[in-house]
This record gives structure tokens, C-alpha cells and sequence, in this order.
């Protein structure tokens, strides 16, 4: 489903950064990968070209068989809106919008009429358990809340990848906790799932890890005891 | 997704950020509503003052002492440097008077004095003339009578004093047979004139008149008129009247002049469709002035539309990175903010135009009372033109223009602007 190769990123500047540094590796359908490594290390810069986000300086990056190469940004817009939902640190939320009105974001771009995109803004609220919230504003809910609303926004138009960027950087551990046990209970349901994180609980709820260390890949590799969020605290 | 669609964004997003909307529109409103008003008031200040000089009756001819001089066109300015000049005389504007094309002709001094009645004193302005004057002008003495020929032809100490004057000195008194002094003289009031109003920014109703030859002999101590109103028989032969006023004016002057050079000679002639155009060339450098005054409203205006615009869309420029990774293309986001600077400029437009119409329409009532004249309102389309391209072009390329910037960021770029 997802193909590197050699991909590099390099930020231009007096003194260049160089992000990624050739990095290969394949990503197969429901597969749950951890992206992990120390700040700095790429794999913000990594998730962002999986993603669709950001593109490349070099290097064949491939999703689902079309190069990134071969697509211009409209198109690019397309598959992030179809095949692809995001989740961020910071949750990005509309602020002064309801989160029903948040949840069907997605969906405005995408040409789906107007009351199937109720229909599937509540079903995906559901999933979260955010069906008693749908009036509120992004302010009125504690932030493992609003973080279950970017996760509805992110699977609203049943996306085949979920990237989620340090989804639980900003929560305490038990709101953390339930992010990743929705996480967990996506992939089950046949969502790939790519989490870019730094924490060494939370990579070993993925199936696999790829370690990253100053833009190259320094490890990959099945997890061989995973922990389900829902036995219990990560910590 | 189609424009009714970027019409629904773009309606969530402005109804979702009320304040800043708010602000938006009001800037555009008050650039606009300061041009229409403004433009609007100048129009309405034109029209009065050149309306008012015709309607004191376009047959008439004045005629002042001094020469035509083509760099002076005030007639103010030419009055005030050339009142030195004595030539002009009472059996000038008698001779004027036989000319066959001539109806009625009144000779004017003027000059400024205090009033005292008992205990009240007031400055005010007297006015010489015959009781041609009052016929020329179409004033009528609505209490007493007006001073006579042979009142004039005696140096009579009679006034008639004009409303407001008459309101001043005597109150509910009746002014009629009282002796008022002015400059040590006694005179006896006759009569008071109707209610007249301001015209071209004097108060009528604040004049005294009296016989000329008493305001020369005894107030003024000088043996020349100021100036002369000659009233034509009708309009069709005005031109020849001013033609031959020049030739009577050159013989009884003994000045020789036979190519008829203005310049040489020591009185000039205007009809008043001469003295209108002059004055409502004067009025054009007032519109000038109000109407530059509108354009800085309108630029500080358009810099307000300008600054809130840029700002309002660079502080979005995370939300247009978030649109984008969920989906939007550039295009989406171009017609949302399109559809957002449309909306705002239009409906600030739209209030804009209605409160500078009101404003004018208000300014006009009030100007109106302030000066006891009918100003006439007027909607100047072409302020309205002017002040609306204007918001609308500002608004939209600096609602754009940052806009286009920020959809051209790849999203992640413009997620993280701070």
C-alpha cells in the first residue's frame, strides 16, 4: 500500500537541513506501525510525506501504486480527502465551530450531499463516544475530548490510512490511553495505522516499529509482546 | 465543490468569527458613507448657492466700479480692492435707467454701523438705495411702507429694517414711528421687510436700508455709488442692455474706447448668468476641497479595509493549512475567501451607501435650519460609484491576495504558521 524508496528531505537554507536521509520501507494494508526516534530525528518529516502533506526532495514515494511524482496538488488534495485521515498533536480544531460542524470538515470537500454528511459525522462521533457532545465547542471539552473529535474527523469519510502525529503528546495518560484503545480498535476494523510518537508505551501498541535516528531508519521490526490500551494504563 | 457550496463555507466561517466580520464591515462602511455624504453635500451646497443668485432674478445686470480684470473672477476679491474707485454716481444709474431695454435700476453704498434703540445696541449693516431696490429684488415691506422717491430725492432720515434687525431692537414692540440713531443720526422707522433667510451665507433679515442719498451724506460722507442693479425687460435683451449700459457708462465716464476693451474701462458689467457661472466656479474649487476631504476618508478607509483583511487571513492561515490536509484544494480555498471579501465588502457597501444617504439627507435638514435656507438633498451617484469600487477593489485583493498566498503553502507549511 505504501512504498519508499531512498526518500530524502532536505530543507533549504544558508546551512541545509537535512530530515530524511534515505529512507526505504513498505507498508502493507491494516498493518498498525509506530514511527519512533528522538525529536529531530525525521519522523514528523516522514509522516507528513506519507501523508501527502509535504512532498519529497528525492527519492519514489508511492501510495497505492501512483507516485507522488505523478500527481499534481489538486490531485494530492483528492486522496488525502478520500484515502487519508489525520490526527495532530494539537488536535487543530476549528475554533467557534461545533463539533459536528468540525467532524464534517472533511466531508464539505468532498461531494457528498448534505444529509448523508450529518449521517456520517454523528456515526463517527459514535465510534469516538462523543454522541452526547455534538453541539459543544472545541473549548467546552477537556483535551482527550477534542482529541477524540479530530480522530472522528480523521475516519469521517472512511479513509484507508490514519496517520496520527504524537496523538497523545498533550493528554494526561489516561485520556491517552483511550485514544490509543480507539487506535487499536480502528485497525482491528481494517484501518492502517501509521502513529509517529516517542514514547516507548505507546509504540509497543502498534504491531510494528520503525525506529528512526538522524533521518535514517535504524531499526524495523514486529512487535513481539504488543499491549492492548484497553487492559489497562500505559504508565 | 461547487460555488453554492463555497458560499455555505464561506457563510460558516464569517458567521462563526461575528466580531471580526463585524470590524471588517465597518471600516468599508465608514470609507463609503464619508465619500457619499460628503460628495453628496457639495453637490447640495452648489446647487443652493448658484440657485440662490439665479433666483434673485436672472434679468439683472450689476454694475461695479473698477475695470475687468480677467485674474480677479471673485467678485468678493474685486469688491473689497477696488472700492476705491468713485466713479460710478447716482445720475449714472438715472441714465441707466432711460435705456430703452432697462425695466428698473437701483444704486447701492453699503457700509457697517452700530444701531441703538434705548438701552439696545447692535452692529449692523446699512444699506443705501431707492425703493427700485425692494422691486428688484421682489421684497416686500409686510409692516409700514417702504421710503419713497422724494424721501430719497429730500436725504429723508427714514429706515426699513429687515426682519430679524426689527426682532433684535424691538420685540413685541411695534417698531413703526420709533426713532433709532445710527452713527449720531436720528432716523425714524417706516417699515419692516418679510422674512428673507441667509443667502449666499449672509442674513438678509440682519440689513437696514435707507435712502442713499442719506447713507452717502450723512453716514458715509462720499458722493459714489458701490454698486448698481440694472433689471432688464426680459431676458431676450439682456446682452444688448449690457452692450449699451458699457457705451452710456464710456460717454458719461469720457472714456475712449472704441474697440471696447474691458480692461480700460472703470466699471464693470455682469448679467447675473455671468455672475452665476462665476460663482459656481468658485463653488467647484469648494467641491474640490470637500471632495478631497472624501478622499481621505476613503483612502484611511480603504488602509482600515486593507489591515483588517490582511490580518483576519494571515491569522487563518492554520486553518486554511487544516482545510487543505483534510481535502480542500487551492481553488476551494480561493472561492471561500473570495465569497467571504464579496460578502463583507457588499454588505458593508450596501449599509455604507444607505448611512451616507442619510447622512447627507440629515446634514441637509440640519444646514438647512442652521441657515433658514431649502437646501436641496442630493444622492451623488457618482460618489456612490466611486466609493464602492473603491472598498470593493481593496477589499477583495487584499482579502485575496493573502489568501492566495497561504493556499499556495503545502499544508503542513501553513498548519504550522504561527
Amino acid at each position: 500500500m505504501i512504498e519508499a524508496k531512498d526518500i530524502k528531505k532536505i530543507y533549504p537554507g544558508i546551512v541545509p537541513t537535512v530530515a530524511l536521509d534515505g529512507v526505504s520501507f513498505v507498508i502493507k494494508e491494516g498493518e498498525f506501525v509506530a514511527i519512533v526516534g528522538p525529536s529531530g530525528s525525521g519522523k514528523s518529516t516522514l509522516m507528513h510525506i506519507m501523508g501527502f502533506l509535504d512532498r519529497p526532495t528525492s527519492g519514489v514515494y508511492k501510495f497505492r501504486g501512483k507516485s507522488i511524482d505523478e500527481l499534481d496538488d489538486d490531485q494530492l488534495a483528492r486522496i488525502r480527502n478520500k484515502e487519508m485521515g489525520f490526527v495532530f498533536q494539537s488536535f487543530n480544531l476549528l475554533p467557534r465551530t461545533t463539533v459536528l460542524d468540525n467532524v464534517k470538515l472533511p466531508l464539505l470537500y468532498s461531494g457528498i450531499a448534505r444529509e448523508q454528511q450529518d449521517r456520517m459525522a454523528r456515526e463517527a462521533l459514535e465510534k469516538v463516544g462523543l454522541s452526547h457532545r455534538l453541539f459543544h465547542y472545541p473549548n467546552q471539552l477537556s483535551g482527550g475530548e477534542q482529541q477524540r473529535v479530530a480522530i472522528a474527523r480523521a475516519i469521517v469519510n472512511h479513509p484507508s490510512v490514519i496517520f496520527a502525529d504524537e496523538p497523545t503528546g498533550n493528554l494526561d495518560s489516561k485520556s491517552g490511553q483511550q485514544i490509543m484503545d480507539i487506535l487499536q480498535n480502528l485497525n482491528d476494523q481494517g484501518h492502517t495505522i501509521i502513529l509517529v510518537t516517542h514514547e516507548k508505551y505507546t509504540a509497543q501498541m502498534a504491531k510494528r516499529i520503525i525506529q528512526l535516528k538522524d533521518g535514517r531508519i535504524v531499526d524495523d521490526q514486529i512487535v513481539a509482546c504488543r499491549r492492548l490500551a484497553k487492559d489497562g494504563l500505559i504508565k | 465543490m461547487s460555488i453554492l457550496y463555497s458560499f455555505k463555507v464561506a457563510w460558516v466561517a464569517l458567521k462563526t468569527n461575528k466580531v471580526r466580520s463585524f470590524l471588517t464591515i465597518l471600516g468599508i462602511v465608514i470609507g463609503i458613507a464619508a465619500v457619499v455624504a460628503m460628495m453628496s453635500l457639495g453637490a447640495g451646497a452648489q446647487h443652493l448657492i448658484v440657485g440662490q443668485i439665479m433666483s434673485m432674478g436672472s434679468n439683472n445686470i450689476f454694475i461695479e466700479p473698477g475695470a475687468f480684470d480677467p485674474k480677479k473672477t471673485s467678485i468678493m476679491e474685486a469688491r473689497m480692492e477696488e472700492a476705491e474707485i468713485k466713479t460710478l454716481k447716482i445720475s449714472d444709474a438715472q441714465a441707466i435707467k432711460n435705456l430703452p431695454e432697462i425695466e428698473e435700476v437701483a444704486p447701492f453704498v453699503i457700509g457697517v454701523e452700530k444701531v441703538i434703540y434705548k438701552d439696545v445696541s447692535k452692529k449692523i449693516t446699512f444699506i443705501g438705495t431707492t425703493p427700485a431696490a425692494h422691486i428688484i429684488e421682489a421684497t416686500e415691506v409686510t409692516l409700514g411702507r417702504d421710503f419713497t422717491d422724494a424721501e430719497v430725492k429730500s436725504q429723508a432720515r427714514v429706515a426699513v429694517l429687515g426682519y430679524k434687525i426689527a426682532q433684535d431692537l424691538f420685540g413685541n414692540e411695534n417698531p413703526i414711528g420709533k426713532i433709532i440713531r445710527i452713527k449720531k443720526t436720528n432716523f425714524r422707522v417706516i417699515g419692516v421687510l418679510e422674512e428673507r433667510g441667509t443667502q449666499t451665507f449672509m442674513n438678509l433679515d440682519d440689513f437696514v436700508y435707507v435712502p442713499v442719498t442719506t447713507a452717502q451724506k450723512l453716514l458715509l460722507g462720499i458722493n459714489h455709488l458701490k454698486w448698481i442693479v440694472a433689471k432688464a425687460k426680459s431676458k431676450d435683451v439682456i446682452d444688448e442692455a449690457v452692450e449699451d449700459i458699457r457705451l452710456l457708462l464710456r460717454e458719461r465716464h469720457n472714456i475712449y474706447n472704441p474697440k471696447g476693451d474691458l480692461t480700460k474701462d472703470d466699471f464693470k458689467v455682469m448679467s447675473q448668468v455671468e455672475a452665476a457661472n462665476i460663482l459656481s466656479s468658485v463653488m467647484g474649487v469648494f467641491t474640490l476641497f470637500l471632495s478631497s476631504i472624501a478622499a481621505i476618508a476613503l483612502v484611511v478607509g480603504g488602509i482600515g479595509i486593507m489591515n483588517i483583511m490582511l490580518v483576519s487571513v494571515t491569522e487563518r492561515t492554520k486553518e486554511i493549512g487544516l482545510r487543505k490536509a483534510v481535502g480542500a484544494r487551492k481553488k476551494d480555498i480561493l472561492y471561500q475567501f473570495l465569497i467571504e471579501a464579496i460578502v463583507l465588502t457588499s454588505v458593508g457597501g450596501v449599509v455604507g451607501i444607505v448611512l451616507g444617504i442619510l447622512g447627507s439627507f440629515f446634514g441637509s435638514l440640519v444646514f438647512g435650519k442652521m441657515l433658514y435656507m431649502q437646501w436641496k438633498f442630493f444622492i451623488s451617484l457618482k460618489a456612490i460609484v466611486l466609493g464602492v469600487g473603491v472598498a470593493v477593489v481593496v477589499g477583495l485583493v487584499f482579502g485575496i491576495y493573502p489568501a492566495r498566498k497561504a493556499s499556495q503553502l503545502s499544508p503542513i507549511e501553513a498548519l504550522r504558521y504561527e
